[in-house]
């Protein structure tokens, strides 16, 4: 019925306001979402995650000496902008100074002083120079270089002396004196033993494993891997009832009579679900952060970006199950499709992901591997397993199947890139590398797209049923 | 009277779904502080008819007010309470959680809708129950509880669909009582209800709905309307022929009783004339009165099923 426009400038004074509409909602919405026992009940499965992983113990090896060693091999080349993310080795022989550099003797200050990732040594440097291709170098470039390697600083110079004799420094033979202090990355790429339960259950190899890796490892597993992905399950399930049990009939009729637009109902049942999970999942990244701090004493905040990249994508599956309450009215259909829709983001993520590797891996063919410094630490030659068999076939991004993939990804909301994004900046923040590194390093993942995408599907669910609710006849 | 003048006001109000017309040009008006009846069978169109005066529904064409103001403008929604029938209160909520929502949503001020809902509570008889979750209810608590909503955020006008379905006999009288008190504070009910005895009691109005179209309106004396029929009783002997000049005589069913059957409204006088000419004693006479269920069974009959 088309009404006088002053009517309409009545209404929009006679309305609740949406402050007091949303604020009813939201307490109507936080009973429903306490009401579910599955919730406690997983919740109370986080929490038992948290005691095992906080039943941990991380224990430094000894093994100064080989980062030491690693340290003077490593001035052979001048490593500054070096990423083995990115940069193979092959890019480090291009950089190569032309001299060899070894730890003669080594010892903790003082004596007595255990090796761990926080004792000062005494050693000597000798540096070999390759004739005519290399040159001498001075007590401060040693003092510059010595202990970079491009996963971080393992080493800064306190003190050093030179003690090169001038014969030997004429057949190119240089020595010094050094006191060294642990630089501000050797702590998290030093071997580490890790236990659960006490001593009990030792889940490192022999020779233990890069802190750092370990922590990203924790990290994953309690909050953008395992604990966030529960979470986020038990969140799916939950909140998949709140919108079919308000529209259903006998319920609806009872909020259709109450002035306030249709639409906010939706809406505003919308952003109270999501409110409830985004402090849970803060909780769980809060809970993750000061459990590996208190297990490492490392308190990088490098976790918190998985904040984003999870509310972000509980907003989009959020926007889907409303989105199916509202066309089908069943909380069954709701949650079915929206982990259904999740499990094909998930496959298609992760072959798209395929499809990037093996773009890497024909981009880098022939060039060495990325090492990392767990590689590095493993006793056996690295495999090359790999790059031998690596059998002429036609790569995968070149596949029929691979660019179905590539185009089906290119509509999809890009939920892969976010979780990328993080990985990423754990990785660069607790000097992971590897194969894995390179792979998360690649440009084809960004923060923009991924949210972007995100947001613009979510927003696209939700105008829809938004839409749907208000226009259909209840 | 104008639209203004009567609390609701239909006028030639169709509602088609597809080919299906669920009302078919209805007109109606209520005037204010009486309470209201639609009957109809299943399907007639109350429920649409109602939705459509919530502003729930849109109507296809014609025109509907509430106080004046066209239906489904907030304004309209701000002075209109509603029971549903078979309604399904969220389970989750304890009373007075429910009415706290649903007091927000209507935009009262915390304080206001905590005393309100107190109030209520207590006067449906749910006081002392604060904690218990609304699963663990009776139907006919949940059906209090339903009405202390409709209630809450005190409406001109009320529209109750079976507002006493499963409520026991007790409670049944107070709902009544607490109806015919909104009433008399000058609010306007608007009841929808397939227990006639209980519409006769109540409503001082009905209309009842036939396939979309309002078969009878008027006030409950009006639509059941005076019959012409009396019961009467003889003290002695009872006549022997039953076609008498002032109408007809047949028995009752009820012994010594007779059903007299007037020929005209007013030819009482003349009966009595007539048996005292033949020199028969009166010892009961009764006028007969119809009642809502005869009238609504009449109009049932007529035609067969509405939907």
């Amino acid at each position: 019925m088309n009404e006088p426009t002053d009517s309409r400038m009545r209404e929009s004074s006679c309305r609740p306001g949406p402050l007091r509409s949303f604020a009813a909602i939201l307490s109507d919405a936080w009973l429903a979402f306490r009401d579910a026992r599955i919730l406690w009940l997983l919740l109370a499965a986080i929490v038992v995650l948290f005691a095992v992983a906080l039943s941990a113990r991380v224990e430094p090896h000894t093994g100064g000496r080989r980062y030491l060693d690693l340290a003077a091999r490593a001035l052979s080349a001048d490593m500054t902008g070096i990423d083995l993310s990115k940069d193979s080795l092959a890019d480090v022989a291009g950089r190569l100074d032309g001299s060899l550099s070894m730890i003669t003797v080594a010892a903790p200050v003082p004596d007595t002083a255990a090796d761990g990732p926080g004792t000062t040594w005494n050693a000597t440097l000798s540096r070999n120079v390759v004739p005519v291709v290399g040159s001498l170098a001075t007590a401060d470039e040693i003092a510059s270089r010595f202990g970079r390697i491009p996963d971080g600083r393992l080493w800064t110079v306190r003190e050093i002396r030179e003690t090169t004799t001038g014969l030997a420094a004429a057949v190119g033979n240089q020595t010094w004196e050094l006191t060294v202090d642990p630089g501000p990355d050797l702590r998290i790429l030093w071997p580490h033993r890790f236990t659960l339960f006490g001593d009990s259950l030792e889940l490192t190899r022999p020779e233990g494993a890069p802190l750092g890796l370990e922590v990203f490892i924790l990290q994953k597993l309690l909050s953008n891997g395992i604990g966030g992905t529960i979470l986020l399950l038990v969140s799916v399930v939950v909140t998949a009832a709140f919108v079919p049990t308000m529209i259903r009939k006998g319920t609806v009729e009872l909020l259709l009579v109450r002035p306030l637009p249709r639409w906010q109902l939706i809406a505003f049942t919308y952003v109270a679900a999501w409110l409830f999970v985004a402090a849970l999942l803060g909780l769980l990244i809060l809970a993750t952060w000061l459990a590996t701090g208190l297990l490492t004493a490392i308190w990088s905040p490098g976790i918190i970006l998985a904040l984003p990249s999870l509310l972000l994508f509980f907003a989009l599956m959020l926007s889907v199950s409303v989105f199916t309450g509202v066309v089908t009215r069943s909380a069954v259909a709701a949650m079915l499709v929206t982990v259904a829709y999740w499990a094909v983001l998930f496959v298609v993520g992760l072959m798209h992901m395929q499809v990037v590797a093996s773009r890497i891996r024909e981009e880098t063919a022939g060039r060495p591997r990325p090492v990392s410094v767990a590689d590095a630490l493993r006793p056996r030659p690295q495999s090359t397993r790999s790059e031998q068999t690596a059998a002429p076939r036609t790569p995968f991004h070149t596949t029929t199947v691979a660019h179905v993939v590539e185009a089906i990804y290119a509509v999809l909301p890009h939920s892969e890139d976010l979780d990328t994004m993080v990985d990423r900046q754990l990785m660069r923040d607790f000097a992971v590398g590897g194969r894995l590194r390179q792979l998360m390093e690649s440009p084809d993942f960004t923060w923009a797209r991924g949210m972007g995408f995100t947001l613009a599907h979510t927003a696209a669910f939700l105008v829809a049923a938004c839409v749907i609710f208000s226009r259909r006849d209840p | 009277m104008t639209a203004l003048e009567h609390v609701v006001s239909v006028r030639l109000l169709q509602k088609h779904y597809g080919p299906l017309r669920a009302l078919g040009g209805v007109s109606l008006d209520v005037e204010r502080a009486t309470v209201f009846g639609l009957l109809g069978q299943n399907g007639a169109g109350k429920t649409t008819l109602i939705k459509i005066l919530l502003g729930m529904l849109a109507p296809t064409s014609g025109s509907a007010h509430v106080l004046g103001r066209p239906v489904g403008s907030c304004e309209a929604r701000r002075e209109v309470g509603y029971l549903p029938e078979d309604h399904r209160l969220p389970e989750y909520h304890t009373g007075p959680s429910l009415l706290d929502v649903y007091g927000g949503l209507q935009g009262l001020a915390r304080r206001e809708r905590r005393q309100r809902a107190a109030e209520l509570l207590d006067l449906l008889g749910l006081a002392g129950r604060d904690r218990l979750r609304i699963r663990g209810y009776s139907k006919g608590m949940k059906q209090r509880l339903g009405l202390a909503q409709a209630l809450l955020h005190r409406p001109s006008v009320l529209f109750l669909d079976e507002p006493t379905d499963g409520v026991d006999p007790v409670g049944r009288k107070q709902i009544r009582d607490l109806l015919l008190t909104e009433r008399a504070r000058g609010v306007t009910i608007f009841i929808n209800s397939h227990l006639l005895g209980e519409v006769e009691q109540l409503c001082d109005h009905v209309a009842i709905l036939k396939k979309g179209h309002v078969a009878l309106v008027g006030t409950v004396p009006e639509v059941v309307g005076d019959k012409s029929t009396w019961l009467v009783g003889f003290a002695g002997p009872p006549p022997s022929d039953h076609r008498w000049q002032s109408g007809r005589l047949i028995p009752s069913g009820t012994a010594d009783l007779w059903r007299l059957t007037l020929d005209s409204a007013d030819g009482i006088d003349r009966f009595l004339d007539e048996a005292r000419g033949r020199g028969l004693l009166l010892r009961h006479l009764e006028r007969e009165r119809g009642t809502l269920e005869e009238i609504y069974l009449q109009l049932a009959d007529a035609g067969g099923p509405s939907s």
